[in-house]
């Protein structure tokens, strides 16, 4: 498995060709396990209704989709040897630099299924500090609905993730439903909660590209304009860049 | 530029034969590859510090390295760490003292932390205290070699008032000091600040990374003054196995790699090797590879080999010794000797830092005046005593 199959660059969303790539990224990290997986379709249907919601916006998203299933020897491998191969690094980078992620977790046995977690566990602490998730799992029957819940939360929480209060659960029976199962209404629900988070984040109506330092002052309480570009700048903080680096002196305590 | 190996003197399992040295088997074989390194022509031989099982890299380094140093009349001894965190400063500044003198000067030091939790309380330490330590112990120690009747305190033991350190280095020189680490910004930027060396055990680590390790530490050495960027001491490990044909090369040592301790069961030899400096072929193709590292790394100066690991047999790695003195090292030494320009220092010895001492050259801590960081303490401090003012 090369880099580029295991993290694949969607071609962007609404945009005209000939356009420049901007506007926000949105990572998808889902671990289907077969080529045409529950899992990989809804992560497709939760990425799709999130963009549409921000193109109605106005506002034209990227997105990345990493799958976890071309990452599985090399994140096995990470974990024995400690020896990050590059299309693991290259995973980890697209998270560090998304606007927001989406993971999507088949479960087994009442819990996301190994690779999930160990995605999670592998990535330095601070990649996810700040970023609105959502979370989505898929199971053979109704009665797994509350993994996402019991076991992919706390992960995300552990990480500092802003999840969205809504996890979209897919059990065998809502893809034979149709309207009747709500599937669909709870992936709306869902991506409307990350796109009033990244707008939260972002300080505008899902408009992330804000820039500035600025605030705003109510209700006797201080707002700066941007509060997700402090945690943004610590996940694509370089730590070994000589101009950064803290300097030794206050180290020593001086 | 120095060429040597280094061991951890791991007891590993021979996957082939499915038999293991004992402590002193392992321990002697220490003492005869030592011996081998120095009669081939290698010019350092490092050991590590450990105090645990399966390994047996001494727990105070000077008592192996002082029998070798009995042994030998050339080869240069370092150790590859000396755990600064865990060891007590004053301790070390008199046995590698005392070591300096017994060895002619034929010694350097390479620190470390240390990466496992269990050690840091069998001395009292806590590793999450381990930066902190690093940093508070190696100041200790610098000051300790340099400043006699020295009084000090500080958070992790005692106050000294008036003290001494017994033996004074030999010649008024102390030995010089490398500091090692894989990931911690922190260490990398305390060997700029002191103008000390700066070690890049890479041997898990892709070049991307290690480069940019070795980076930060050049950039912050011209900010502390020491000299430019591409003149500071920059040292790198690594780890061969070598046979005439590389295809013998690759399946005498696979059985080796896939059930060792450290890279076993994990990814392919393959990708290990695409992935980190393990080179597995012919002597041509070391030459090859590392002759490269020069591009990421710069003209560096010192160069070690992990060569007896992974349950090798004694044999076999006296044999790999003898290919990486006759046929491997001479050709890196060439190409890397024309390339350095004469403006950028070789590995340290104890007659070049004495030169040094002599000509009051020696590196002034956090910079002189005329470096960056100086006129940035100026500058910082003018800027105090004005907010002070208003």
């Amino acid at each position: 498995m090369t880099a580029s199959e295991a993290v694949m660059r969607e071609a962007q969303q609404g945009a005209r060709s000939g356009e420049p790539a901007e506007g926000p990224e949105i990572v998808v990290v889902s671990s289907g396990l077969s080529e045409d997986s529950a899992t990989t379709r809804l992560a497709q249907r939760m990425l799709d209704a999130v963009l549409g919601l921000l193109a109605a916006r106005g506002v034209r998203a990227r997105s990345t989709h990493v799958r976890l299933r071309g990452l599985a020897r090399a994140l096995t491998d990470l974990t024995v040897s400690g020896v990050p191969a590059p299309e693991v690094e290259e995973a980890f980078a697209a998270v560090r630099r998304a606007d927001a992620v989406i993971t999507v977790a088949p479960v087994y046995k009442a819990a996301p299924v190994g690779i999930h977690t160990l995605f999670w566990q592998l990535i330095d602490d601070a990649s996810l500090a700040g970023t609105p998730v959502l979370l989505g799992s898929t199971g053979g029957t109704p009665r797994h609905s509350l993994a996402a819940e019991a076991a992919m939360r706390p992960l995300i929480a552990y990480l500092k993730g802003i999840a969205a209060p809504t996890a979209v659960f897919a059990a065998t029976d809502d893809w034979g439903a149709g309207a009747a199962s709500g599937l669909r209404e709870r992936i709306a629900a869902a991506a409307a909660e990350l796109v009033a988070l990244m707008g939260a984040v972002a300080g505008g109506a899902g408009a992330p590209e804000s820039g500035s330092g600025a605030s705003h002052e109510a209700g006797g309480l201080r707002f700066r304009a941007d509060p997700g570009a402090q945690a943004r700048a610590a996940r694509l903080r370089d730590e070994f860049d000589p101009e950064s680096v803290i300097p030794f002196a206050q180290l020593l305590g001086r | 530029m120095e060429f040597g190996i280094f061991t951890i003197g791991d007891v590993t399992t021979d996957p082939t034969d499915g038999t293991a040295p004992s402590e002193h088997e392992r321990i002697q074989a220490t003492l005869t590859i030592a011996k081998h390194a120095e009669e081939a022509g290698l010019d350092v031989f490092a050991t590590g510090q450990h105090h645990n099982p399966p390994f047996v890299a001494p727990a105070n380094p000077p008592v192996l390295l002082a029998h070798i140093a009995a042994a030998t009349e050339r080869i240069h001894l370092s150790t590859a760490t000396t755990l600064i965190t865990t060891t007590d400063p004053v301790r070390i500044a008199e046995d590698y003292s005392y070591l300096q003198h017994l060895a002619g000067g034929r010694v350097s030091l390479m620190m470390g932390r240390g990466n496992t939790g269990p050690v840091y309380p069998w001395f009292g330490k806590d590793i999450r205290a381990g930066i902190p330590l690093a940093v508070e112990n190696y100041n200790l120690l610098h000051r300790l070699w340099r400043e006699r009747n020295l009084s000090w305190e500080g958070n992790f033991r005692t106050p000294l008032e008036g003290f001494t350190v017994t033996p004074w280095p030999l010649d008024d020189v102390p030995p010089f000091v490398w500091h090692g680490s894989i990931r911690s910004p922190e260490i990398a930027e305390q060997a700029a600040y002191y103008g000390d060396g700066f070690f890049h055990n890479n041997i898990f680590w892709p070049t991307s990374h290690t480069a940019r390790m070795v980076n930060l530490y050049r950039q912050r050495y011209e900010y502390y003054g020491h000299g430019a960027a591409r003149q500071a001491f920059v040292g790198l490990g690594g780890q061969v196995f070598m046979r005439k044909d590389s295809q013998a090369a690759v399946r005498e040592f696979r059985p080796y790699f896939d059930n060792a301790p450290v890279y076993g069961h994990g990814p392919s030899l393959e990708d290990f090797a695409e992935q980190t400096p393990l080179t597995v072929g012919s002597p041509q193709q070391v030459i090859e590879r590392y002759a490269g590292f020069r591009e990421w790394a710069g003209d560096y100066q010192r160069q070690l080999f992990l060569l007896d690991h992974a349950g090798l047999p004694l044999k076999t790695v006296l044999e790999q010794i003898d290919i990486l003195a006759e046929e491997v090292v001479p050709a890196l030494r060439k190409e890397f000797d024309a390339a350095r320009p004469a403006d950028v220092p070789d590995a340290p010895t104890h007659e070049w830092l004495a030169a040094r001492h002599r000509a009051g050259e020696d590196p002034v801590p956090g910079g002189a005046p005329g470096s960056r960081a100086h006129e940035d303490r100026l500058a910082a401090e003018a800027a105090r005593s004005e907010q002070e003012a208003r």
